[in-house]
């Protein structure tokens, strides 16, 4: 029944474009975002971190 | 050797950040809200049990930070700041645009859906992982993905039914406004298929 559904012809197109906009959100999700996760991390932040693991110690 | 806990803060900040941004839409707004979950992780470092998901705990409290700081101040969001600084990509004119489409359309939609597509999407998170950093059920963090996916593919690409839930006129306007200045995405869409 699976396989009748997705051998339908009004179904192929759909599936495709389907796939075509999911690889085009994830490539530009990517560009809007890689920038940023790609930053340096700010020394404040790693200061921060780094002094309560003295702390710890 | 298992990292300490500090290491493991330091080496889940890009992924904090991904989520701040996704949430806030504002950089220097998300920054603040990476820190101050740091911050909120480290006076309840006793709380974590080594050994559980560590990953999971650090986007809870930065999903909580934000909800309590979003309850402190209603207006988080300066989406008119956000294309500049988030869009800063190189490419083709019309990359840019239709970047610039997806990320007007990703503003519209409501927070938690977002969050869910830019964490499922982007940094490959299961639906459990999802439900477990949203505190909801697998089912709901699916039907969060699946919502915000469809709904932008209809802004973007246009399509008859709206999964938003608003009312048929706001879609119907709404839509044909979209329809109008989303070609740009429908053909670069277009460009992915081919090149799929």
């Amino acid at each position: 029944m699976g396989k009748s559904r997705d051998t339908t012809p009004s179904r192929k197109p759909k599936k495709k474009r389907d796939k075509a906009f999911d690889l085009w959100l994830k490539r530009g999700l990517h560009q809007m975002f890689d920038n940023v996760v790609n930053e340096p991390i700010p020394e404040e932040l790693l200061k921060l971190i780094q002094e309560d693991r003295e702390k710890q110690d | 050797m298992t990292a300490s806990f500090h290491d493991q803060v330091i080496a889940i900040l890009p992924k904090l950040r991904v989520q701040a941004l996704a949430l806030t839409r504002n950089r220097s707004v998300a920054e603040d809200l990476v820190q101050d979950t740091v911050c909120n992780a480290l006076s309840a470092q006793d709380s974590f049990v080594m050994g559980t998901n560590f990953a999971a705990w650090m986007h809870r409290i930065l999903r909580n930070r934000f909800i309590s700081d979003l309850r402190k101040k209603r207006e988080v969001a300066n989406i008119d700041d956000t294309p500049q600084s988030l869009l800063s990509v190189s490419g083709r004119h019309e990359d840019r645009l239709a970047l610039k489409e997806l990320d007007a359309a990703l503003a519209r939609l409501p927070d938690d859906q977002r969050e869910a597509l830019v964490l499922g999407v982007l940094e490959g998170m299961s639906y459990q992982e999802l439900a477990d950093i949203a505190g909801c059920a697998v089912g709901t963090a699916k039907s969060r993905v699946f919502r915000a996916r469809r709904q932008l593919e209809i802004w973007l690409i246009g399509e008859e039914d709206d999964v938003s839930g608003k009312t048929g006129t706001e879609s119907a306007s709404r839509m044909s406004s979209t329809r109008r200045k989303t070609r740009t995405a429908r053909n670069t869409t277009r460009t992915a298929q081919q090149t799929a």
